[in-house]
């Protein structure tokens, strides 16, 4: 009870005119400064704890969560998306923000919950589009990256209406992972792999015809052999040569034909192919993933992305209370860390920077 | 009432009804004063603004602008420098403190090589990992054989503990699989721990690698005429990065190989189809996993089976050490630590 009034204070403190004033003042000059030092290019969000946060302050669920899409505006005061667009990704620089909205193991929980949720991102997503210009302006544009199949046509008209128009904004890009888990990722990805190399390899794509060319070898060498007979030993030679390989040539090619499909080979297949074939393809490497909440979990999100040098930070915080204070101390310890990762390898002048100096 | 306070209830009681109060054009106008600068390629659509320092150069008033963008960028170095001063102390600081902390946790609980200790360390938890996973790391300070013995020596301490505590999996990552090679000392090295902790009635012990054939060597202990007390058997596992990415590949491959000869078709592709193939051929899901190193990076950890593993480290801990083995389990049993036995 008493942190309650205790928070009251607080809010009332901070907002009066001219704290909040000096707190906006403080947040820009911070955000500009932290600018000068290496920024992460991708960074991953889990906002978890909006049902804890619920329980512990005896609101509905369904409201928290509302809460919780707010506490991404709680520094802007308004609109989530633009929080996250306008002060992490335009403000201080950071190219991809990837958010875990709604994980495919939500449809477990009560229905009432699943329908108010989807109904919430149905809205905001709406609402998003309406924003339409807004949005271009700061070269934002959204994914959603997920199962759609799994999502309800109604919110999937609004989704597509979201992505499209945001499509072609190019500076910074949201990912909202919406059902979506890992695993199943991993799994279309490795399924799309094997399909691109079952797809047998097709000859007739190129333009040009082997009968064509051994046609013309065979009659460049029947029409260049009398004129060259004239000088003695290498002609014939030359001729000979030439004669067997285009019999060669002749004999490769019904063998070529007869052998049925030709496929790519499955050796050729690395870690960069099924990464090109994964819902974030193209999207520079994960530096940081931050969770809320106190969990130590991953709990099936972007495994295969974050499973190598990237910083997993889990935070106490529940995600409705995250905010720029919280996210500031996240981001000078990596930058710090940067730091040591730089001195180092300039030191042992093996071990590589993660980050380009912007 | 303050004017984001205001504005933020308007937001509010907007989105209590589902965003039809407010028309878009009224919800941006309560966005403006938040919005920074657009870029300067939209420049023109908000031309009559120049009041603000903006970072528009092409502004007639360009010297003075210039002048102040570069005093702000200084303003902006300083400041980072000047975070970056204070983190370092901070972070000092910290590492410090930390460094106490863990001193003293250490002194508190010390295994003394007793198992009857460690079993009463752990005897209030209410669940054990079945399967607990570790990430090691080779220090090759030396290059000359020294980083791998105490890579070998921590392996050997943390299967002692594990068989102590009754834990029956362990699984271990090193990132360059050099343990891989020495199968066989290792096995002798952890045997020999075993023996130094449990006398000669240690529990079976075996130890093997993926993709290595047959190197399960089951040693069953010494003396063999009193089977009752330690029929427990301890599996370790020895992970490397090519467990990780590499098998999700290799699969890949297998799979493709398979599908171009229509032996399968990409429709029975599932989750659980990779599932069952990586927990055959690598492992399967540990519940618990923990990390001796100062911050959380995987390093190249099998990605696959790390889905839903608790993750455990301390901050800014270096090194492996049992009293971060035992905060590990009380924090996975979701139990206070109780200072003292």
């Amino acid at each position: 009870m008493s942190s309650m009034h205790l928070s009251q204070l607080h809010k009332w403190m901070l907002s009066s005119p001219p704290i909040e004033w000096a707190v906006n003042q403080l947040r820009e000059l911070l955000i500009g400064a932290l600018r000068q030092g290496p920024v992460p290019q991708h960074i991953a969000f889990v906002m978890d704890g909006n049902r804890r946060f619920a329980r512990s302050h005896k609101i509905e669920t369904v409201e928290g969560h509302n809460l919780g899409f707010e506490a991404l505006a709680r520094v802007l005061q308004n609109d989530p998306i633009f929080w996250i667009i306008l002060e992490v990704c335009y403000k201080s620089g950071v190219k991809i923000v990837t958010v875990y909205a709604f994980s495919i193991e939500n449809f477990k929980r009560s229905k009432y919950e699943v329908d108010a949720l989807m109904a919430m991102a149905k809205i905001k997503l709406q609402q998003l589009s309406q924003h339409g210009e807004l949005l271009q302006k700061y070269g934002a544009s959204i994914r959603v990256l997920g199962q759609r199949d799994l999502v309800k046509p109604d919110v999937l008209e609004a989704v597509d209406r979201a992505v499209e128009l945001t499509k072609n904004n190019g500076d910074c890009i949201l990912n909202i992972c919406f059902p979506y888990t890992s695993r199943e990722e991993i799994t279309s990805a490795i399924k799309s792999t094997v399909e691109d190399y079952s797809r047998p390899l097709s000859a007739q794509a190129r333009p040009f015809s082997q009968t064509r060319i051994t046609q013309k070898i065979r009659s460049r060498n029947l029409s260049t052999s009398p004129l060259r007979s004239t000088s003695p030993t290498p002609s014939t030679s030359d001729v000979d040569d030439s004669i067997s390989s285009s019999t060669t040539l002749h004999t490769d090619s019904p063998n070529d034909g007869q052998e049925g499909p030709l496929y790519p080979d499955p050796e050729t297949i690395t870690s960069s192919t099924i990464e090109e074939h994964l819902l974030t393809a193209g999207n520079p490497p994960l530096d940081l993933l931050i969770r809320t909440s106190g969990v130590k979990r991953l709990s099936d999100f972007m495994l295969w992305q974050c499973h190598e040098d990237t910083e997993i930070v889990f935070l106490d915080t529940l995600w409705p209370d995250f905010d720029l204070w919280s996210f500031l101390p996240v981001l000078v310890e990596w930058q710090w860390k940067q730091k040591h990762i730089e001195e180092k390898g300039s030191a042992n002048g093996i071990k590589k920077p993660k980050i380009k100096v912007r | 009432m303050s004017v984001a306070s205001r504005e933020r209830d308007i937001y509010r009681r907007d989105a209590k009804v589902d965003h039809n109060l407010l028309t878009p054009a009224e919800r941006e106008r309560l966005l403006e004063p938040y919005l920074p600068t657009p870029p300067t390629r939209s420049a023109s659509k908000r031309g009559r603004k120049d009041g603000i320092p903006s970072i528009r150069i092409d502004q007639p008033k360009s010297s003075r602008l210039g002048v102040r963008k570069f005093l702000k960028t200084q303003l902006h170095v300083l400041l980072y420098v000047i975070v970056h001063a204070v983190f370092s102390v901070y972070i000092r600081f910290r590492q410090a403190y930390h460094a106490v902390k863990d001193r003293i946790f250490a002194i508190l609980y010390y295994h003394h090589r007793t198992p009857e200790l460690i079993q009463k360390d752990v005897k209030g938890l209410s669940r054990l990992p079945q399967h607990l996973s570790v990430i090691l790391k080779l220090e090759d300070g030396g290059r000359g054989g020294a980083g791998l013995e105490a890579l070998v020596d921590e392996v050997a301490e943390i299967a002692a503990w594990c068989a102590c505590v009754g834990i029956p999996m362990l699984s271990v990552y090193e990132q360059s699989g050099i343990l891989k090679g020495y199968l066989p000392a290792t096995h002798r090295a952890i045997a020999r721990k075993l023996s130094s902790y449990f006398g000669p009635q240690h529990p079976a012990l075996s130890l093997r690698a993926p993709h290595v054939p047959s190197m399960e060597s089951p040693s069953s202990p010494p003396t063999s005429d009193a089977p009752g007390a330690s029929s427990k058997t301890l599996s370790i596992l020895l992970l490397s990065s090519e467990d990780g990415r590499d098998s999700l590949v290799d699969l890949t491959k297998t799979l493709a190989e398979m599908s171009q000869r229509s032996k399968l078709s990409s429709k029975d592709i599932s989750p659980d189809l990779i599932d069952a193939e990586l927990s055959e051929s690598v492992m399967g899901e540990p519940e618990l996993l923990i990390l001796f190193s100062p911050s959380v990076e995987l390093s190249g950890y099998p990605p696959w089976q790390v889905r839903l593993t608790e993750i455990y480290h301390v901050q800014d801990n270096q090194g492996v050490g049992y009293q971060v083995f035992l905060r590990a389990l009380y924090n996975f049993a979701n139990a206070q630590m109780r200072y003292g036995r």
